[in-house]
């Protein structure tokens, strides 16, 4: 027995209300929040049309890795003082101001490219993904509003495709893909 | 929601089209003023080759004024492309309704200013073909950088402010790339499929979107601090008279910001005429900026006076030999420093009138960059051509060789900004529907006035 693939039914509408409307009904059916999503060419406050109670946590793995950037500032820098010393009265001088100048600059640098990596990667952009098709809709970008819902085949996709024609959506179809 | 704006949510491919104008397909007049820029960027490349054969005695410096244009360029681009991110990174996090317009623009400034900035040191070395030792490395030959030099803190600090102001702006560009990517055709749809990373707007992208894009504003707005105090230490840190002080930190990053500002004024003035983004960059935004731009004229004024007062005051032999030098030698720079960084633009950007004329915001922002500029010379100059034995004093006048660099810097800042502008939309496009979807019409008694809705939403509710 082979597992029922889910499809998503994708509808579009020329303003938020409607698209709220259509949401509503969708999220009676009932569907589960995180199967509804927008796709839009304008950010939309969350709770608008659909919201998101993901926690976003990957500022935290950011601040992990200052951390380490900065110890590897650190590290470069009382290395390099014990491998290359410059003996003054018998002993290495270990300077801290310059280990903590280069220690701020690492901790950054490691923070920046760990924000790239991590945004990219809590977004889902493509490094991330996997190589199914996703769902999108160029027409966003005249000002539309995608509204999209993952839904079981069967009578849970006939009847939010009907939720959707009912609050006024466009072009409401069910497709084949990721969301 | 309505939109109550000359630009409406409704015509959004009409909105696309005029702030993407700078992506058309160039014309015989772009040709033209490419090839020109190229020209003179080619002839003082050429000139710095000439200079890496014949050896640094081509150049003005001398015993004991060691450091000239070149370093005077470094500190002056470098200052420039301070503002940029910075500016950019405050008005994202504050939410500045005005910022939209105004971020690629002060963003690609920043990125292309420290590229331009970031060469001078490094062609100022001398044995230009060794810059390769300042990199840590194991290396047979025992050689390793020493970290208690300032020019490697610069270094450092330089390499992470370049790759945090590209990745700031390459991540703030995403959701235009994505744009780009559905209307384009050809190569250039190849390349912005590949740089949007198949970002597409879901709800859930836009939120973490958000939130990464103001971690990248909080991240940059330290370290472009701390850049421009890095650069500050490779004088302060050195006994040189007026250059070992202990406000030359703030007073850099004050001064970084101020002409940084008037380099943003300056940069969207030119973007504004070449691509018709009137409807856009309003009197408004220029007269916002000229509020910013006069609050870092009492500030770099206040920092100025600080600096030179104390060494006024404590009359220090070897100061207060340089502090002479300003009223003798060199009066015209110090008169022309005051001039343009003070006199000139505080009592023109007092005015409303001023602020909201955009020729005279170009002809202002000019004018501090040429004071600016001005400020760098005579910060490095009279203090190393005054240093403290008498017996050594001299004279620093800059050669053809340093002009050419003068002049190849400007117009490879002009090269690489105007292929920029060709590639990529030069206005945030995303976030200018962003702020139009948030501006709704509202009238208060007999005035008619647009608002904007902001914050986040809230459980239960719509909008704040």
């Amino acid at each position: 027995m082979t597992a029922v693939e889910p499809r998503v039914v994708v509808g579009m509408f020329s303003d938020v209300e409607k698209a709220a409307q259509a949401a509503q009904a969708l999220l009676s059916l009932p569907l589960p929040e995180e199967n509804v999503t927008t796709i839009s060419s304008v950010p939309l406050p969350d709770g608008a049309v659909v919201r998101d109670r993901r926690p976003i946590r990957f500022p935290w793995i950011v601040v992990a890795f200052w951390l380490v950037g900065a110890l590897g500032g650190l590290a470069l820098t009382l290395v390099t003082y014990q491998a290359y010393p410059m003996i003054t009265a018998g002993k290495p001088i270990n300077t801290v101001p310059p280990a903590i100048i280069v220690s701020f600059e690492g901790g950054m640098f490691a923070a920046l490219f760990a924000t790239l990596i991590l945004g990219f990667r809590s977004i889902g952009l493509r490094p991330f993904r996997s190589g199914k098709r996703m769902i999108f809709d160029p027409r966003i970008h005249e000002g539309k509003i995608a509204l999209c819902a993952r839904v079981d085949p069967g009578d849970q996709e006939r009847l939010a495709i009907e939720a959707m024609r009912a609050a006024g959506g466009d072009a409401v179809r069910a497709e084949e893909g990721e969301l | 929601m309505k939109i109550g704006n000359h630009l409406s949510r409704l015509d959004e491919s009409k909105l696309y089209e005029e702030l993407s104008r700078s992506n058309l397909p160039a014309t015989k007049r772009w040709y033209a003023g490419m090839a020109a820029l190229l020209l003179v960027v080619l002839a003082a490349v050429a000139v710095f080759v000439y200079m890496m054969f014949v050896g640094l005695g081509v150049t003005g410096l001398n015993r004991p004024v060691m450091w000239g244009v070149m370093i005077i360029l470094f500190v002056f681009w470098v200052g420039l492309s301070h503002s940029g991110t910075l500016i950019s990174a405050i008005l994202r996090i504050t939410r500045a309704t005005w910022r939209a317009p105004v971020l690629r623009g002060a963003e690609a400034m920043t990125a292309l200013a420290l590229m331009v900035g970031g060469l001078y040191p490094l062609m100022h070395l001398g044995r230009n073909w060794r810059f390769y030792y300042i990199l840590p490395y194991p290396s047979e030959r025992q050689l390793w950088p020493n970290f208690r030099s300032p020019l490697l803190w610069d270094a450092v600090a330089i390499t992470t402010y370049l790759s945090g102001s590209l990745l700031f702006l390459y991540f703030g560009m995403i959701p235009d790339l994505a744009m780009a990517r559905d209307r384009a055709t050809g190569w250039r749809r190849k390349l912005y499929s590949f740089l949007a990373a198949g970002f597409r707007g879901t709800h859930a992208e836009w939120r973490r979107y958000h939130v990464a894009s103001t971690l990248f504003a909080v991240i940059i707005i330290p370290v472009a601090v701390s850049v421009h105090s890095i650069v500050s230490w490779d004088f302060a840190m050195a006994m040189v008279p007026m250059w070992h002080s202990t406000i030359f930190a703030p007073y850099f990053v004050a001064g970084a910001i101020y002409s940084g500002i008037a380099g943003v004024v300056a940069v969207m003035v030119v973007l504004r005429k070449a691509f018709r983004l009137e409807k856009v960059l309003t009197p408004e935004h220029f007269d916002n900026l000229g509020k910013l731009l006069l609050t870092f004229t009492l500030v770099w004024g206040y920092f100025y006076f600080s600096d030179y007062l104390t060494a006024w005051y404590s009359r220090f032999p070897e100061d207060w030999e340089v502090i002479r030098s300003y009223s003798g030698h060199y009066l015209p720079l110090f008169s022309l420093l005051v001039a343009c960084n003070f006199l000139i633009p505080f009592p023109l950007l007092c005015l409303k009138r001023v602020r909201r004329s955009i020729p005279a915001m170009f002809a202002i922002a000019l004018v501090v960059n040429v004071g600016m500029f001005t400020e760098r010379v005579q910060i490095v100059v009279p203090s190393l051509a005054r240093r403290n034995d008498p017996s050594i004093w001299g004279t620093y006048f800059p050669t053809w060789v340093e002009i050419s660099f003068i002049v190849g810097s400007i117009a490879m800042f002009a090269l690489i900004y105007a292929l920029f502008s060709k590639l990529f939309p030069v206005v945030a496009i995303s976030d200018v529907k962003e702020q139009l979807f948030h501006t709704t019409d509202r009238t208060i008694g007999g005035a008619n006035l647009s608002t904007v809705v902001s914050g986040e939403g809230k459980e239960g509710g719509r909008e704040t």
